[in-house]
């Protein structure tokens, strides 16, 4: 047996005595899975002896004297025979299989089928159920559920955080930025609410929460693939930040993004949603068929979607039915046949895309079309002392580019009628005669702005018209060239019923997926904001709800979370708002050797959530920490400092780059240039993927590779030069005034005597080696972030730089607590 | 790693609750580790470890070889001037393509009816094998008795990228493991001081398929290859910066070893005790790396064996390198070299004097390799890989067939793969392909079984060596897969 499965069972369920009533869903259901589903299975390709274990009919039923699972009757029951079996080549599973069903699932499956064998569908596909809250005195249901499962361990909540603890942690998780000083001050007093509203309305939310929405979109910067030329595509992750920051409904959210091009009259703002599913990657490279790489595009989309909206692995049955869940290949395409019906095509221009006009550039625009238009209507009248050089312009050789007018001006003088003549003075007076200079000029300065104020644009979903809709076929084994029968677009029937008027498009499509009626998508998205908050979900395998991920660890609260964000009407930050209120939530996060042991991932929240951070907050954590952090928002990517890799990308340009002039070099980690083929290294070094493919999880490894960043990466040197010269400016004069100073912008508390002691001593030490070597003060306090202050001690910078350095890789720096 | 300050029994302690932490509580991570235990069996679960879980391990099967030198050339060797000599296509040169062999098919860059094109190069046998070699690999011919050659390897793909993917992923698609981290997540690697996986790149540009080509996909990213470089810091930022002295970093580290450990102490978390270790790991790499990067510590005649000179960012530089790094215990060291496209589109891309020039700058380094590895004791359990992603046509490329330099298209049917050491035969030579070179008739090794084999000669069934993901059991070979048993020594 896996020990994961014992640990999870130790946790999850109580074992189970003799007179409990087997969960079927959640105890017996998970045994079959693991063990038999492959060979008695959905797959009627794989399937043996044509018993189905996911069947409830096909498990009871008779098969030549042969039942499996005879209710009330263990011993009759050719499934408890089979495993009991000593004979090898009658025994279940096979032993070639290298599968073990432990002695305590044995005796599991023997009480459940003892107490009737009651069958019931895979747990998540069950509908969502009104649950009530338990009354124990706790007045958010989130911690009325927890504790009733503490109180049954023997545990119980612990002390409250300190405050300004709290304070930081709530800033980080909604904002993605550290507490400022003042915050501190002003939010001592707060209730929990207004706590969690003041940074549940700053504009750093939506920042801060895009992110990982980003990392599920697969948004980039680049196609992808191994040329991995730019795209421009930014537009889509400004709409994603506006969204969390306007608290869109989730289901309105989605379906714009799925579907924005089907609603009726779609605004702009709906068209670049639907550029979600134009992140996919685009082949560029030569002798490549756009038809295949069309088809890989449509196949992630199809995987995409079902991933993040319904927490199911479909690859599965991209090649051949799926093998644990109720999925059939030819239900894979029908989904596929609704997504294949967009205009794009793998080209390289992207096409279909749109333009996008920002309101404040529209009033600009259409300022500069305006002036333009004023400025050349004064060519129409053409005034006589703009002339006088014209005769001997039409006696020059001079060479007119325009053909027409290049045969006019060739052709004998006394052949032009007037009207040419006209034409040929046009020509002058707008390019030509000394006279009109001014107004030329002027004319080409306002083309230049208005080619300047070229809006960008984005690539769009667009639907084929009716007659050109392509016709879709099952894919045999993967394979895009090998058909096998032709499929109308629907959905798997292990669901709730797709609306039955019409054909399947899009747009029902994302209807049926945020229909109240499916029993996944709340599930799947409350339990993603659990995990975010909390540090791991409810359903510990956030990315897979289907039978081969994990068990919820707290069925009932997750039911209630999903029921309470449909009845608030899809509301985020009503969600964020319950959890961040909780009790649960606010407590010390404080650890101690039995609670490690008992419950190493604090999933019984016993106290406080803590874990590290992505590397996209430890950046923009850093530069903030350092006075150096932009605030300035969306807009195009730009392109912080990064090492020179000295390489290029196959058929592609370098992998290098300039790093942005002025505050773009500092601006937040969101903004960062994405480059599929290049990512940003020090966000690779902390686990963010490379975006080519939707990611539902980051993993949180802890590696020396992220010390080099934190320690030497000259984004984090610059930044503790930036909180040395801070902490010099701001701060009080005395060390130990700067030290607490370092202290409450780092990790918002105040340092004690010996954490002082330490870093005086540190300081001393620096100091004398930096004082005795100017030259290399001057390199430790200023590269790379430039000359200090006129007359600064650039010793003393360094000394407070080195300390710096010290406080922004303390591990409580490193961790949200 | 324990911190040497704490007391024996609080040490041991807190490396049960790290070691428990590890196996449950680091999402996927757990989920590696026991399916690693699973497949190992307890004798493996003792190594098993949070603050390491690079720590070296036993391999259920007897292993042939310890560690893995793949040479990558990028873009498609053209095998039928290296490695496959056909007779019958030279007295074929130049006339036009018989239809039985383009019905049906794409290629790149290629439609119409294109030009058979025989070799140029000349042929002949060599070492007590008798393998054939063309004059473009002068340096191979010397070590011809230490190597086997698979003359007829196939694949699926005839664009760059999917197939290297396939070759190093096991999946046309990023997102999968590579071959490295999947040996490293099996095996860990002997010295803790460096990466287990380390990448070299030469010439200029990453290969087609990009950092997938050594990516950990789904698994925990500490099995990722890490990039050095000969050129700049040799790992990315191992360097400290500009101003900070080794004495000064040490007591930064001690002063931050210091507060961390009192964080610990007061509140308890395991993770901690890891960031402390990982951290005294860091500052030994800061001193290891440079170390087992710097060339100029090589003797001259080693130098003028590889051909390699300190400072440059050359193939040959990198062959010196995997020595320097297996040599130190490193698992696996992935090298990739660009330019070998052989389209005919340029001078360089030339079946005749490209080629000739190509090889001069990497058959020689690759041949001291095998030599120097042989001599120092370690080609026994060391495996050495040469290839491409694909081959090339028996025809003259399309577009450039009306040019005078000679170019083949890509070719995914019949290419050659040179194994060296590790439990594989010398003066071995398996696998045909027919006539005229369009397709293996005997012995054909898909570079799923080409895996396969390579992970059975690492000690593993590649069938059992799996990761949870997703809620699927995946392996490099995926479905597929067979080890190509001849080859073993």
């Amino acid at each position: 047996m896996r020990l994961r499965t014992a640990i999870l069972t130790i946790l999850v369920l109580p074992l189970a005595k003799a007179e409990d009533p087997i969960n079927f869903s959640r105890q017996i259901r998970p045994i079959l899975s693991e063990n038999c589903i492959a060979c008695h299975g959905p797959d009627d390709k794989t399937r043996e002896a044509g018993l189905r274990l996911d069947d409830e009919v096909s498990a009871k039923s008779n098969r030549e004297g042969d039942i499996a699972i005879v209710p009330g009757k263990p011993e009759l029951s050719s499934i408890i025979q089979r495993i009991e079996s000593k004979d090898p080549d009658d025994v279940m599973p096979p032993p070639k299989q290298h599968k073990v069903i432990s002695p305590e699932q044995v005796a599991l499956l023997k009480t459940w089928i003892r107490q009737g064998a009651r069958w019931g569908k895979h747990w998540s596909y069950e509908p969502v159920v009104a649950v009530k809250v338990p009354a124990n005195g706790e007045a958010n249901p989130i911690d009325a559920f927890l504790l009733e499962r503490l109180k049954k361990e023997k545990l119980t909540f612990a002390p409250a955080a300190d405050r300004n603890l709290l304070i930081r942690r709530t800033a980080l998780d909604l904002t993605g930025l550290p507490p400022t000083p003042a915050e501190l001050t002003r939010l001592a007093q707060a209730s929990p609410t207004e706590l969690v509203d003041h940074y549940l309305a700053q504009p750093t939310f939506g920042e801060h929460w895009a992110r990982g929405w980003l990392d599920m979109a697969r948004y980039a910067d680049s196609a992808g693939y191994p040329s991995d030329p730019g795209r421009t595509i930014w537009p889509y992750r400004d709409w994603v930040i506006r969204a969390f920051n306007a608290n869109q409904r989730f289901d309105r959210f989605s379906i714009e993004q799925l579907a924005g091009d089907l609603l009726p009259n779609p605004t702009q703002e709906q068209l670049i949603a639907t550029a979600f599913h134009r992140n996919t990657m685009t082949q560029n490279e030569g002798g490549t068929n756009d038809e295949e790489y069309r088809t890989a595009a449509v196949i992630d989309r199809v995987n995409t979607t079902y991933a993040v909206w319904m927490g199911t692995t479909m690859a599965c049955a991209q090649c051949h039915t799926h093998k644990y869940d109720p999925i059939t290949i030819t239900e894979y395409f029908r989904s596929y046949a609704v997504l294949n019906q967009t205009a794009d095509s793998d080209k390289a221009d992207e096409r279909p895309t749109m333009e996008v006009i920002p309101p404040a550039q529209k009033a600009a625009r259409d300022a500069a079309q305006q002036r333009l238009t004023q400025a050349e209507a004064v060519f129409a009248q053409v005034k006589p002392t703009w002339l006088t050089g014209f005769d001997a312009w039409l006696n020059s050789k001079a060479a007119i580019p325009e053909k027409k007018l290049a045969a006019l001006f060739a052709a004998p003088k006394e052949k032009r009628t007037a009207a040419q003549v006209k034409q040929l003075q046009e020509y002058y007076v707008r390019n030509v005669a000394q006279e009109t200079k001014p107004e030329r000029e002027a004319v080409a300065q306002l083309r230049k702005q208005l080619t300047e104020l070229k809006p960008p644009t984005v690539p769009v979903m667009q639907e084929l018209p009716a007659p050109k809709q392509r016709k879709t076929f099952v894919q045999l084994r993967g394979n895009w060239q090998a058909l096998g029968d032709e499929v109308t677009p629907g959905v798997p029937v292990a669901w709730h019923a797709a609306p039955a008027k019409g054909q399947l498009d899009r747009l029902a499509f994302a209807e049926w997926l945020l229909s109240p009626k499916n029993p996944l998508t709340a599930r799947v998205q409350v339990n993603r904001l659990w995990e975010t908050v909390f540090g791991v979900g409810i359903v510990r395998t956030s990315e897979e709800f289907g039978s081969q991920g994990d068990l919820p660890v707290h069925p009932e609260l997750l039911d209630w979370l999903a029921a309470e964000y449909v009845r608030s009407g899809w509301d985020t930050k009503h969600m964020l708002r319950l959890m961040f209120t909780s009790r649960a939530y606010r407590q010390s996060s404080a650890s101690n050797p039995s609670l490690n042991e008992r419950d190493p991932d604090n999933r019984l929240v016993a106290r406080g959530p803590r874990f590290r951070p992505p590397g996209e907050l430890l950046r923009d954590q850093a530069l903030a920490v350092a006075g150096l952090l932009s605030p300035k928002m969306y807009g195009a990517p730009v392109r912080p400092m990064r090492p020179a890799s000295g390489l290029s990308a196959a058929f592609g340009g370098s992998n290098d780059w300039t790093t942005s002039a002025g505050e773009d070099a500092h601006r937040r980690s969101v903004y960062t240039d994405t480059r599929r083929n290049s990512p940003y290294p020090s966000f690779t070094t902390f686990d963010a993927p490379n975006r080519e493919t939707c990611t539902l999880r980051r993993d949180r490894s802890n590696t020396p590779l992220q010390a080099f960043v934190t320690m030497n990466d000259p984004v984090f040197v610059e930044a503790s030069q930036g909180l040395a010269r801070r902490l010099l400016k701001e701060g009080p004069t005395d060390m130990t005034g700067r030290l607490q100073y370092a202290f409450r912008l780092c990790v918002a508390r105040a340092a004690d005597a010996h954490e002082l002691k330490a870093l005086e001593t540190l300081l001393q030490r620096s100091l004398a080696t930096y004082r005795k070597d100017p030259a290399l003060a001057a390199k430790m306090a200023t590269q790379p972030l430039g000359p200090a202050d006129k007359g600064a001690d650039l010793a003393e910078l360094a000394a407070w730089t080195a300390v710096a350095g010290v406080v922004m890789n303390l591990d409580e720096f490193l961790m949200r607590r | 790693m324990n911190p040497p300050s704490l007391h024996p029994v609080r040490a041991e302690q807190l490396r049960l609750q790290t070691r428990r932490h590890f196996l449950s509580s680091a999402g996927q991570f757990s989920l590696g580790a026991i399916a690693l235990q699973t497949l190992q069996g307890n004798a493996f679960a003792a190594t098993a470890d949070a603050d390491q879980p690079l720590a070296p391990k036993r391999p259920p099967l007897k292993a042939r070889a310890k560690r893995v030198i793949y040479l990558h050339m990028s873009g498609g060797p053209p095998n039928l001037d290296i490695f496959d000599p056909k007779p019958a296509l030279v007295e074929q040169n130049g006339k036009p393509c018989p239809d039985s062999f383009l019905k049906g098919r794409t290629f790149a860059f290629t439609s119409g009816v294109p030009k058979l094109m025989g070799s140029p190069r000349t042929f002949k046998q060599y070492g007590k094998g008798g393998l054939w070699m063309s004059d473009a690999v002068p340096n191979f011919h010397t070590v011809a008795d230490d190597v086997t050659l698979l003359r007829a390897m196939h694949t699926d793909q005839f664009n760059h990228a999917p197939a290297e993917l396939l070759l190093f992923t096991g999946h046309i698609r990023q997102g999968r493991p590579s071959l490295g981290s999947w040996a490293t997540y099996g095996l860990g690697t002997e010295n803790q001081d460096l990466p287990g996986f380390v990448t070299l790149i030469s010439s200029g540009t990453q290969p087609s398929g990009g950092q997938g080509c050594w990516g950990s996909g789904f698994l925990p990213s500490v099995f990722q290859g890490v990039q050095c470089r000969s050129k700049g810091d040799p790992v990315l930022f191992v360097n400290d910066p500009p101003g900070m002295t080794r004495d000064l970093r040490r007591a930064t580290l001690d002063a931050l070893k210091d507060l961390n450990q009192r964080q610990q102490d007061e509140l308890g978390h395991a993770e901690t005790v890891t960031r402390i270790a990982q951290y005294e790991l860091a500052f030994r790499m800061q001193t290891s790396v440079p170390e087992v990067m710097d060339i100029s510590r090589e003797s001259a005649k080693t130098l003028e064996a590889y051909g390699a000179k300190p400072g440059e960012a050359s193939f040959a530089n990198n062959c010196l390198l995997a020595r320097r790094l297996v040599e130190k215990g490193v698992r696996f060291v992935h090298l990739f070299d660009w330019g070998w496209d052989f389209h005919g589109t340029n001078p360089a891309e030339d079946i005749r004097d490209g080629l000739t020039k190509k090889m001069a700058k990497t058959d020689k380094p690759a041949a001291a390799l095998i030599k120097d590895l042989k001599e120092r004791g370690l080609l026994d359990d060391t495996l050495i890989v040469w290839g491409g992603e694909f081959g090339r046509t028996p025809f003259r490329e399309g577009r450039t067939a009306g040019g005078s330099v000679l170019g083949r298209d890509h070719y995914p049917d019949c290419f050659t793969v040179m194994l060296a050491g590790g439990g594989v035969k010398g003066g071995f030579s398996f696998g045909e392909t027919d006539e005229m070179g369009f397709a293996g008739v005997k012995d054909k090794v898909h570079v799923h079984d080409l895996q396969a084999t390579i992970l059975h000669l690492l000690g593993f069934d590649h069938e059992r060596l799996t990761y949870r993901f997703q809620g699927r059991d995946f392996r490099l070979t995926d479905v597929h897969g067979h080890v190509v048993k001849a080859v073993l020594a």
